[in-house]
């Protein structure tokens, strides 16, 4: 048992999305630097290597976990997006650090209202209808998202703090039309989703550009042997 | 974290049981709210930053529950439930803990457990009386409990509430000031942009919209909302009506063609917020400033005078007492009058004690109307760090 702690934490673990686009986008950019990811042992397995280091393992992990590995501790390196890393973690700039942009993965997250709300095109005229819409609805406007921490932060930073958040794990765009929510804090890439259920963006609405990123974890054991694995892989995807 | 550990807590719960048996002496009737409350109704009081330090959790039923993170609203409801009229005279007093997630870890002033003992006066029409008989509770509770060396900051929301009154500008400008009062850099803003141009978000109106858009004609606006949705092949969602989006746009034609705030009352208001005074100086110093504005705001200073004269006979040190016209700013619930006792060892972001008027919120928790309401609490753990000598 000791003996494969130990083996386990002299090698630099790599966490990289389980499944899906993903998981093959994360492949190509590392094969971009000469690096071949691949499974070992059976293809649903969650256990890989990069043939060309050695002193390195990799674990599949779930897109929306690796954010948590990596505070942690639990994984050296991993592939995740700066959405997740910013909602999961308060003080992103102590607990990671951020080694290099992918490419892939590109995404915003916005505050997008019904497209109808003409007299609201900024975060100042949302925060003005607050009371109005209390006086005639007896409660806060609901913000539906899955982002409450990125909401919190971004709403607080521009004075607003009369809503209520209501938790989103999925279809947010159509929480206004169905009534469950009036306005939403969404990723987007295109617009066209929001767009469809009858949302836009707010001028000022954008809370944070996301794409997939590699990036460190300062929480891992970090030995010589691991540290070197960095090194290398840092040379590579530089070139 | 030093308060958590079982003999802190015996500490602690000593020193509560001193303060709660002056409250109960001075008629305040002992009460144990739940300390899980419902976040739904909670939450939709206390707002949305205060929510993101509660302990939310979800029951195996699927019911949103918290853990209370003070005892006010809890006591609230707890008065509601009893007396569903709610417009009834009662005196409470409470000791228990709250909850609060601490962001950067906590320290000891600032605990994710800490334990609140207070006071809360329901239904007293005489609110200046109800005001000083809580303080000079809250003060006799601290000094009995040993601690004589503090000092006691006040403020009154009241007050600027009556020179927005007061001061010449639109209803809905004094609506839009006070919503932006908590905000210090919202409400600056909010100030320079009625004084230089009121009207200049009416430009983002699309132009056709603005020129059928007249202010004493509200039902042509919503049609014109309407219509216009329509033409553009808008689809109109969600729980806000056309109407409410008309009178918004209204709201703005209207800023457009109003005369801007005269730069001299913008000023006058800041400098309101900026006064910090000692207590007894600030009747005088708020009459001057009014007179300089040109305005009557008697009834507030009055009020605001015979609640420091009624503190003195209490026995309160009105020479310990300071004044700050913008103290209250970041406590949303609070309607009126704020005070909070401070230690030199503590600092002011510490207080031991806090409270203050806030007549809502008896009817948001359920109540049928508003209810007079005033209360106030000490941080028990922050009072025996005083009393030990034990700067955080």
């Amino acid at each position: 048992m000791t003996a494969v702690t130990t083996a386990a934490t002299e090698k630099l673990i790599l966490g990289v999305p389980s499944k899906g686009r993903l998981m093959d986008e994360t492949a190509a950019a590392f094969a971009q630097a000469g690096l071949t990811l691949r499974k070992t042992g059976n293809e649903r397995g969650y256990r890989g290597e990069i043939a060309e280091l050695p002193g390195l393992d990799v674990a599949f992990i779930s897109a929306s976990e690796i954010a948590w590995n990596l505070k942690t501790g639990r994984v050296h390196l991993g592939v995740t997006g700066e959405d997740l890393v910013s909602e999961q973690m308060s003080d992103a700039a102590t607990r990671v650090t951020f080694l290099k942009k992918l490419a892939f993965g590109r995404a915003d997250v916005v505050v997008a209202v019904p497209d109808c709300w003409i007299d609201v095109r900024t975060m100042a005229d949302l925060s003005e209808i607050a009371q109005p819409f209390r006086r005639a609805h007896g409660r806060w406007y609901r913000v539906a998202t899955k982002y409450l921490n990125l909401t919190r932060r971004f709403f607080a930073a521009r004075g607003l703090a009369n809503y209520r958040i209501v938790e989103s794990l999925g279809a947010t765009e159509g929480t206004p039309a169905a009534g469950t929510a009036e306005l939403i804090v969404d990723i987007t890439t295109t617009g066209t989703t929001l767009a469809a259920n009858g949302l836009r963006i707010l001028d000022d609405g954008l809370i944070l550009r996301s794409e997939a990123c590699l990036i460190a974890s300062n929480a891992a054991d970090w030995s010589p042997a691991t540290r070197s694995v960095l090194d290398e892989i840092k040379a590579r995807m530089a070139g | 974290m030093p308060a958590e550990t079982a003999k802190q807590f015996e500490a602690l719960e000593a020193s509560a049981q001193t303060l709660l048996s002056v409250f109960t002496r001075a008629g305040y009737e002992a009460v144990s709210p739940a300390i899980i409350q419902p976040a739904g109704v909670f939450l939709d009081v206390v707002g949305e930053t205060l929510r993101a330090r509660t302990y939310v959790f979800t029951d195996p039923d699927g019911d949103e529950l918290c853990m209370r993170p003070d005892l006010t609203v809890p006591t609230c409801r707890l008065h509601v439930e009893r007396h569903p009229e709610a417009a009834v005279p009662a005196r409470y007093s409470y000791n228990g803990p709250a909850f609060r997630f601490q962001p950067m870890g906590g320290d000891l002033a600032h605990t994710r457990e800490f334990r609140q003992t207070g006071i809360e006066s329901f239904g007293i029409a005489n609110r200046e009386h109800a005001e000083a008989e809580v303080v000079a509770t809250i003060a006799d509770g601290i000094a009995t409990a040993g601690l004589t060396d503090y000092t006691l900051r006040f403020g009154d929301l009241g007050l600027l509430r009556a020179i927005l009154r007061a001061a010449d500008m639109p209803a809905r400008w004094r609506r839009r000031l006070t919503h932006h009062f908590w905000h210090p850099p919202a409400f600056k803003a909010e100030l320079k942009r009625l004084t230089t141009s009121p009207g200049a978000v009416s430009e983002h109106i699309p132009k056709p919209l603005r020129e059928a858009l007249d202010p004493d004609d509200p039902e042509a606006a919503e049609s014109a909302v309407a219509a216009y949705l329509d033409t553009n092949g808008i689809e109109a969602i969600g729980a806000r009506t056309t109407a409410e989006i008309a009178e918004c746009l209204l709201d703005r034609v209207a800023d457009a063609r109003a005369e801007p705030l005269a730069a001299r009352t913008a000023a006058l208001i800041q400098s309101y917020v900026g006064i910090v005074v000692p207590a007894r100086q600030s009747p005088e110093r708020i009459r001057a400033l009014a007179a300089e504005m040109g305005v009557n705001i008697e009834a507030a200073v009055g009020a605001h005078e015979w609640r420091l004269e009624l503190m003195a006979r209490a026995g309160i040190d009105l020479d310990r007492a300071t004044f700050s016209a913008e103290f209250g700013r970041a406590l949303q619930y609070y309607t009126g009058f704020v005070f909070e006792v401070l230690t030199a060892d503590l600092g002011p972001r510490s207080p031991v004690a806090g409270g203050g008027r806030y007549d809502h919120l008896l009817k948001a928790v359920g109540a049928p109307g508003h209810v007079p309401a005033v209360g106030a609490a000490v941080h028990t753990d922050r009072l025996l760090a005083a009393l030990n000598g034990d700067a955080p």
